[in-house]
């Protein structure tokens, strides 16, 4: 049993704690990451091998050894999931992701506030929880802007500081300046859906993605190989933290990373101050890293679970949890796919940045006038690969057209007719929060280091969500009938569950320590020095990819804890 | 030399210098050949090959199953060609080590659904008896099965079935790059070009690449 001694303790080193372990060790404090899975490097990532990485998963958690189940309601059994869509290793998810990097729009801050003043309270539904953010857009900008200068996003802006530029997002957020880098190239399914959706009187425009249009800060363009949502980057081209921060990290000589560790409590003494963290070593040894300031960020599920696992004397209900709204108001992208087929041309979509590559937000969030819609909130809608991944064996696994059977000759013809000649559309959906969607700790499923593993409780088939999808798919059809297609067909959409990606909520913020767990710093009520950052913390998700938000929000937390906390630890609001 | 060139150049020098240190890969790709060569030497009819993990019997009954499930035509290879049974065979002696029992009881129900609709074992059946079997189990409508389902077993021989004909050939399958060359996909190309990614027709430069080609 090992004990060490630093000033902060990073639990998780992803998307958020890369960032938060850079700029911290910048500012001269000592930082110890823990991370449950390996450290990878690039040269790691050569093998472009759908098999590994797509359909096995190799950069995702093993649901053996970590399993995550999950049960529609409160009154079913929970069986373990079959897929967990997160990272497993330094850099977390942004190792594998398809590098969709979003600002969300001002009204997402505040969508009940929003909704009620647009279309009154009686559009909400009476079981969900939608909440404001508790701050806004503008609090938030030159922390997006930091993320996307110092990760290197590609893109176009559509609305510089007011003026709405043709060709990029019209609808977004106004912003001071534009991308470090020019949009990536289009490839044909992106042009088919561009002149479609103009035609239409639709808005779309490059994906905005964190993967290198061109050199940038010392590494190379992308190559457009393809092998890119699910894989790493073979060249380095995919910003991820594994290729920015954590080098920064190093490079302050203060920040320490351990592999292999698994950790299972946040220690607190008995006035209730946080101490430090417990974790199980890559040997199976019992360590203890003792530390004046403790940071969560793994992903939503271990956020919870970590501080449910953490109680005490003082913390009867799990750490941070005197509300009761911990692992509450979870929320989880739908992803409502419609597919296009020619007959008369090939697309080759498995060229390039495989994940949601143009899109148009003319139906996402307040975009559009939802009065008879029969929902509220909308999503981002965009083209690229069946399940976001454009190589063959992910072709195997989407729906096929009505009347075609997924085997036998039939199946055969379809495949080798379609498979360079179709292109997928999905409707990525701004699932509401209700406070019935929870993480809690399951009664008998334990994972490899004999811990109850996450439960997740989660049916996205609310009436308002399940009207949304129905719209969307509508649209998506029509869009795909504008392109010329020879054949739409639309999947199905999963009967039930926890659909998709992207997984939020569980330590919401908020303004009122009596209904939310951290603040807009993610320093949570209960114990000043505990933070936890990560889309744990998002009150509503949007409609859009949530990690350059987790990104901005770990450059706020860092902001505050360097320039305010440090001089005078105590509660930051 | 265009930039383009200069970008495969690079890549194609990481390559080689990784190829010293992919120990592991390399005695994969020996398994794999070692696999298919025997059964190429003696006869076509066994070019599927196996000894991992089926025997005779069971690879018989996998070899047809695959082959309905994903049928070959003139010009179309399917999963025979694309050598499905030795990659399943070498996948549950390997990676899916943990689902033997899954085929054992399987293939076991599967043998005992088709003596009792039809008098005989599944490989001996014809091709339109074969598809009604497969029908009844994707359906649910197989008696015999317990566990694993006859849904289940079908969705996992489907899925693997899919694997073997479109996963890397370093796995066994895919042999000769059959599934590739079904749906016209060239396979691990480090890099497509902008005229590559603006062309409406099949991608033609180049040919297919393997990671084996890759490493060699």
């Amino acid at each position: 049993m090992a004990t060490e001694k630093t000033d902060v303790v990073i639990v998780g080193v992803g998307a958020a704690g890369g960032i938060l372990a850079a700029e911290l060790g910048k500012a001269g404090m000592k930082v110890i990451g823990l991370e449950r899975g390996p450290r990878f490097k690039t040269k790691d990532f050569d093998p472009h091998d759908e098999l590994r990485y797509f359909q096995r998963q190799d950069l995702r958690p093993n649901i053996k050894r970590q399993p995550v189940t999950w049960r529609p309601n409160a009154s079913a059994v929970a069986s373990p999931m079959p897929v967990q869509n997160y990272g497993n290793q330094a850099g977390g998810g942004t190792v594998h992701y398809g590098a969709v990097s979003w600002r969300m729009h001002e009204d997402d801050f505040r969508a009940r506030s929003h909704t009620l003043t647009r279309y009154g309270a009686s559009a909400i539904p009476g079981d969900s929880s939608l909440a404001d953010w508790p701050l806004s857009y503008a609090d938030l900008e030159p922390f997006y802007h930091r993320a996307e200068y110092e990760l290197g996003v590609s893109g176009k802006a559509g609305n510089l500081a007011g003026s709405k530029i043709n060709g990029g997002n019209v609808f977004e957020a106004p912003r001071k300046r534009d991308y470090p880098l020019p949009p990536l190239l289009a490839d044909q399914g992106e042009t088919l859906f561009d002149a479609a959706t103009r035609k239409l009187g639709y808005h779309p425009f490059s994906t905005p993605r964190a993967i290198l249009s061109q050199p940038y800060n010392g590494r190379p363009g992308c190559t457009y190989c393809g092998f890119c949502q699910a894989f790493g980057c073979h060249v380095g081209a995919k910003s991820s933290i594994l290729v920015t921060k954590l080098p920064e990290a190093d490079a302050t000589g203060n920040f320490k990373l351990i592999t292999g560790a698994m950790a299972y409590r946040v220690n607190t003494d008995n006035t209730g101050k946080a101490t430090g963290v417990a974790y199980y070593g890559v040997d199976g040894s019992d360590n203890t890293i003792e530390a004046d300031i403790v940071i969560v960020s793994t992903f939503i599920y271990d956020n919870t679970r970590l501080l449910l696992l953490s109680k005490s004397d003082k913390h009867p209900n799990g750490l941070a949890n005197s509300s009761g709204e911990l692992g509450k108001h979870i929320m989880a992208h739908m992803m409502a796919n419609v597919f296009v087929g020619f007959d008369d041309r090939h697309l080759n979509v498995y060229m390039g940045p495989s994940a949601q590559k143009r899109t148009i937000d003319d139906f996402n969030a307040d975009n559009f006038d939802q009065k008879d819609a029969g929902f509220i909130r909308g999503a981002q809608i965009s083209i690229g690969t069946g399940n976001l991944e454009g190589g063959p064996i992910s072709f195997t696994t989407i729906a096929t057209p009505p009347g075609v059977r997924r085997w036998g000759g039939a199946y055969r013809e379809f495949l080798a007719k379609y498979f360079t000649r179709h292109a997928a559309m999905v409707a990525q959906t701004e699932n509401l929060p209700y406070a019935d969607q929870t993480i809690d700790l399951d009664p008998t499923v334990r994972d490899a280091w004999g811990l109850p593993a996450p439960r997740v409780t989660y049916d996205w088939r609310r009436p308002n969500e399940r009207a949304r999808v129905e719209f969307m798919q509508k649209k998506m059809e029509e869009i795909g009938r504008t392109m010329g297609a020879s054949v739409v067909w639309r999947a199905p959409v999963s009967p039930a569950g926890a659909p998709g990606a992207h997984h939020e909520g569980g330590t919401r913020m908020g303004n009122d320590p009596k209904t939310s767990v951290v603040n807009r710093y993610g320093q949570t009520w209960d114990v000043p020095n505990l933070f936890v950052v990560g889309s744990s913390t998002f009150p509503t998700m949007s409609g859009f990819n949530p990690t350059l938000t987790i990104q901005a929000l770990a450059y706020m937390s860092a902001d505050a804890i360097v320039n305010r906390y440090r001089k005078n630890p105590g509660a930051l609001l | 030399m265009s930039k383009h060139d200069e970008s495969r150049r690079a890549f194609l020098v990481g390559a080689a210098v990784g190829a010293v240190a992919g120990a592991g890969l390399k005695s994969t790709d020996a398994l794999a050949q070692n696999q298919a060569r025997p059964a190429a030497d003696t006869s076509h009819a066994h070019a599927n090959g196996h000894g991992a993990f089926f025997n005779d019997e069971d690879s018989a009954t996998v070899a047809a199953f695959t082959e309905r499930l994903l049928p070959g035509a003139p010009g179309q290879p399917g999963a025979r060609e694309a050598g499905v049974l030795n990659y399943i065979d070498l996948a549950l002696a390997g990676a899916y080590s943990d689902q033997q029992d899954f085929y054992r009881r399987g293939l076991a129900a599967l043998d005992a659904y088709c003596r009792a609709s039809n008098g005989k074992p599944f490989a001996a059946l014809t091709a339109a008896q074969q598809d009604a079997v497969i029908t009844a189990l994707e359906e649910g409508k197989a008696s015999q099965f317990t566990w694993p389902s006859a849904q289940a077993f079908f969705n996992t021989v489907r899925t693997h079935t899919m694997e073997g004909v479109f996963a890397d050939p370093v796995y066994g399958g895919n042999k000769d790059f059959a599934g590739w060359r079904l749906v016209g996909f060239p396979g691990a190309q480090p890099l497509f070009a902008p005229a590559d990614l603006q062309s409406s027709n099949a991608y033609g430069s180049g040919s297919i690449i393997g990671l084996q080609a890759r490493k060699g």
